[in-house]
């Protein structure tokens, strides 16, 4: 018997089995990944021994994918097929593209898909495929140097990241092949890496984590409570970074070496090298020496200081907001986290220790803290810490809410909720023999849908026939642990479960992923006029509802006999325009029907106060 | 081991079903219970137990923000109580519609005053004290089964909840313009 009973190492069959996890910090500019290895987290390197990955990947037209240093290398002279910040398109929309499109090098392809696509040398990339490939990267690293398969991870994201952001963090992970324990809050990781939950005070207490990367900036304010940590509300600034504390080097360099001469591009970036080298030596001494072409000079951190005085400030600025979003006063601050390399400056270290009146955290590598705290909850998670106390409990980032009539979203679950969470809403039809109707989610924090994120337009289908108002449809949004939604619907007075067919606005539907696992690139394109004619329909249905919806609470109130009339008229030529197979003429429609419910829009749009009394104003009229 | 969905939400967390709030009990006992059953307690587990996790801390955290909010714990009360409330129910009580709106418009012409951040942090206190009396009315209304006027206190509630917000608003508005 005995012969029988032995194993293979790493296969133990002992009961508390050991099982490999890993914590993985997906950065916008370097990722990292991380493990527990006999009660001790630490990074993985490379052969070369190098821990940070490049956030970069480059495509070649053979087909050969490199990720990390050697493609960040040839970002220069390739920049076209070299796709670095991928992290910032993860979860965008093709609309998004707008606004970022100017900070990003790349050709975008013209794609009927909802997700941006980058047009390389190799084909057209979305910025999910780009994260799988650092990811995949990452697990032959882990698994390598444990000698095994990775289990599960932890991956760590931006604690604002938005539905759409989190969802296509996953999908990253699951065309990676990576099972996902858990989405964790980079800055609750943070917490964690430094153990703040094994404390001996049993009270709570309040952290603050200060993430300044390269071209990012957070805040958030954490409640830990005998190792139940909470976040409290999150904020920064997603366009302030490190980059722009080099930028402000530079600008003095540019001022002291030839104010009369226009300098190349290459000279340029020549002195943004040097502007770096001088930051970061910063660090460690007061004077740097600064070297650009003939010319020779110094610069301190006495120098430092007033040029980046405003930049700071901003930091500040942001930390102030979402202490008052937690509704905490900056005494009652107990510990400040360090994270990202841009926190190793002095002047950084030393005006947050004074904004808080409290020295900042700061004994573990910046850089690693935030992959750290993974591979510890990740152990976690595996099982390997059967005793364990700690428990993370996060917060949705950013309010959820639906479409109501004349744009306004009405919110179902407010930001800083904690998760998972669901909620129900009751809906019902406005017309006789109603068996359809769409709902619009959105996230964000706005009045108006054009100001929010647009999560997903789902019609709901099968509704039991009856009279107008007495269907009673329940939809109960839940949002998971990871911060993710779902969404559930119910006829009530029949029990008859509507089915929902749920249309992310941005993100990859599992077709698609599906799609991309098995390598095809034949993506069966749905018939271009036909789904146009099927969103239009789609769209005159949900303005139509929601009109109704409006007319039904205060129509009566707000407008008068004539008024409804021109509505009403408008409303049929909508609904005949329906029936006409053309997206144009529906759309002109929508339009028109929108034109001329505009002053009742307005009258809406007055806050609730006014709606009120105009009610009690038109009663008294009668009376 | 599961959780029993039929307690209402004081019970769950073993507080008397009333207005006035212990809120550290409150605190301790919702911790207590996402210890037991939150999924990353069930990580291991089976994909049917993950989702029962799933909806009984989504529940808990339900009940949990319910009783948190001083205007949900007492719209809650009275939904115990079988009163019923429709989306289009709103106070009509003209004097205080009109406080109300004297109050936006103060919040409206703070924005031009010399310290503007200075004048609606005293709004902000002031629309605080407002609903705290509000609160204690409630209190009252309900103790003394004036059913009728309690749920017009909580109708009222959500109108400083607005402005509540509108204050913020504004004070974010003004703090990224000042540094525009």
């Amino acid at each position: 018997m005995a012969l029988l009973q032995i194993s293979e190492p790493g296969m133990s069959t002992a009961p508390h089995e050991h099982r490999l996890a890993a914590g993985i910090d997906l950065g916008t500019t370097n990722s990292l990944v991380a493990t527990v290895r006999s009660g001790d987290a630490t990074t993985l390197a490379d052969q070369k021994g190098v821990h940070l990955l490049p956030s970069v990947v480059r495509y070649q037209a053979d087909g050969v994918i490199t990720v990390g240093q050697a493609a960040k290398v040839a970002e220069i002279d390739d920049l076209q097929n070299t796709i670095g910040s991928a992290k910032r398109l993860l979860g965008r929309g093709v609309s998004d593209l707008k606004t970022l499109a100017g900070q990003l090098p790349y050709q975008f392809a013209d794609t009927e898909a909802a997700v941006p696509k980058i047009r390389t040398i190799a084909g057209d990339i979305s910025a999910i495929e780009v994260s799988a490939e650092i990811l995949k990267t990452l697990k032959i690293r882990a698994e390598a140097s444990l000698g095994g398969d990775l289990k599960g991870v932890v991956i760590t994201v931006p604690a604002y990241f938005d539905d759409a952001q989190r969802q296509a963090t996953k999908d990253a992970a699951r065309l990676a092949g990576l099972k996902v324990y858990r989405l964790l809050n980079e800055p609750t990781a943070a917490a964690v890496a430094y153990g703040l939950d094994q404390g001996e005070a049993l009270d709570e207490k309040i952290i603050a984590v200060y993430d300044l990367g390269g071209g990012t900036f957070d805040i958030s304010i954490l409640r830990l409570n005998r190792g139940v940590f909470e976040v409290l509300a999150t904020g920064g600034d997603s366009a302030l970074g490190g980059d722009d504390f080099d930028h402000a080097i530079a600008e003095w360099i540019v001022q002291q070496v030839d104010q009369s001469t226009a300098h190349t591009p290459k000279q340029l970036r020549e002195i943004l090298v040097e502007a770096r080298r001088v930051k970061e030596a910063l660090s460690h001494t007061d004077v740097v020496a600064v070297t650009v072409g003939h010319w020779q000079g110094s610069f301190s951190n006495e120098q430092f200081m007033p040029l980046v005085a405003n930049l700071v400030k901003k930091t500040l600025f942001a930390c102030r907001r979402a202490l008052r979003d937690a509704d905490i006063d900056k005494d009652e601050v107990a510990d400040v986290v360090m994270v990202g390399g841009s926190t190793r400056m002095p002047v950084i270290r030393e005006r947050v220790g004074d904004f808080f009146n409290n020295p900042p955290l700061v004994n573990i590598d910046p850089d690693k803290v935030v992959a750290i705290g993974a591979a510890l909850q990740a152990d976690v998670l595996a099982g390997n810490k059967p005793d364990t106390e700690m428990l993370l409990l996060d917060v949705i980032p950013l309010s959820l809410g639906l479409e109501m009539y004349g744009g306004l979203v009405e919110k179902i679950i407010a930001r800083n909720t904690t998760i998972p969470i669901s909620r129900a809403q009751e809906f019902t039809t406005f017309k006789d023999s109603q068996t359809a109707m769409t709902v619009h989610v959105l996230q964000g924090e706005r009045e108006t849908v054009e100001e929010n994120r647009s999560l997903a337009k789902f019609a709901l289908h099968d509704i039991p026939p009856m009279v107008a108002g007495a269907a009673r449809i329940k939809v109960t949004f839940q949002v998971d642990a990871d911060g993710l939604l779902n969404v559930m619907a119910e006829e009530k007075t029949t029990g008859v479960k509507s089915s929902i067919a749920v249309k992310p606005s941005y993100g990859l539907t599992d077709a698609e992923i599906e799609t991309m696992i098995k390598d095809s690139m034949l993506n069966a394109k749905a018939d271009r006029e036909t789904r146009k004619l099927r969103e239009q329909q789609v769209e005159a249905d949900r303005t139509l509802a929601a009109l109704d919806a409006a007319l039904a609470c205060d129509g009566e109130v707000l407008l008068s006999t004539e008024e409804q009339h021109t509505l009403q008229r408008a409303r049929d030529a909508l609904v005949a325009s329906k029936q006409l197979d053309t997206a144009e003429v529906i759309k002109t429609a929508i339009k028109t029907m929108e034109a001329a419910a505009e002053f009742y829009v307005a009258r809406r749009m007055d806050s609730n106060i006014r709606t009120a009394m105009a009610g009690q104003s038109i009663n008294k009229f009668k009376d | 081991m599961s959780l029993d969905f039929k307690q209402n939400y004081f019970e769950l967390f073993s507080l008397p079903t009333q207005f006035p709030l212990d809120k550290q009990q409150l605190a301790h006992n919702f911790r207590a219970l996402q210890a037991q059953y939150h999924p990353d307690r069930f990580a291991q587990a089976s994909d049917q137990e993950r989702r029962v996790a799933v909806q009984t801390t989504g529940y808990i955290n339900e009940a949990n923000e319910a009783l948190k909010s001083p205007r949900l714990r007492a719209h809650y009360l009275l939904e115990l109580q079988n009163v019923v409330f429709k989306q289009c129910d709103t106070t009509h009580d003209m004097p205080f519609l009109m406080q109300l709106m004297e109050q936006r418009e103060a919040l409206e012409a703070a924005e031009q005053s010399n310290d503007p951040l200075e004048v609606m942090d005293q709004l902000a206190k002031k629309v605080k004290q407002d609903k705290q009396l509000l609160e204690s009315s409630f209190q009252l209304s309900l103790q003394t089964g004036n059913l009728v006027d309690a749920k017009e206190k909580v109708l009222k509630m959500k109108f400083y909840e607005r402005l509540d917000n509108e204050v913020r608003r504004l004070q974010e508005k003004l703090e990224d313009e000042m540094f525009a």
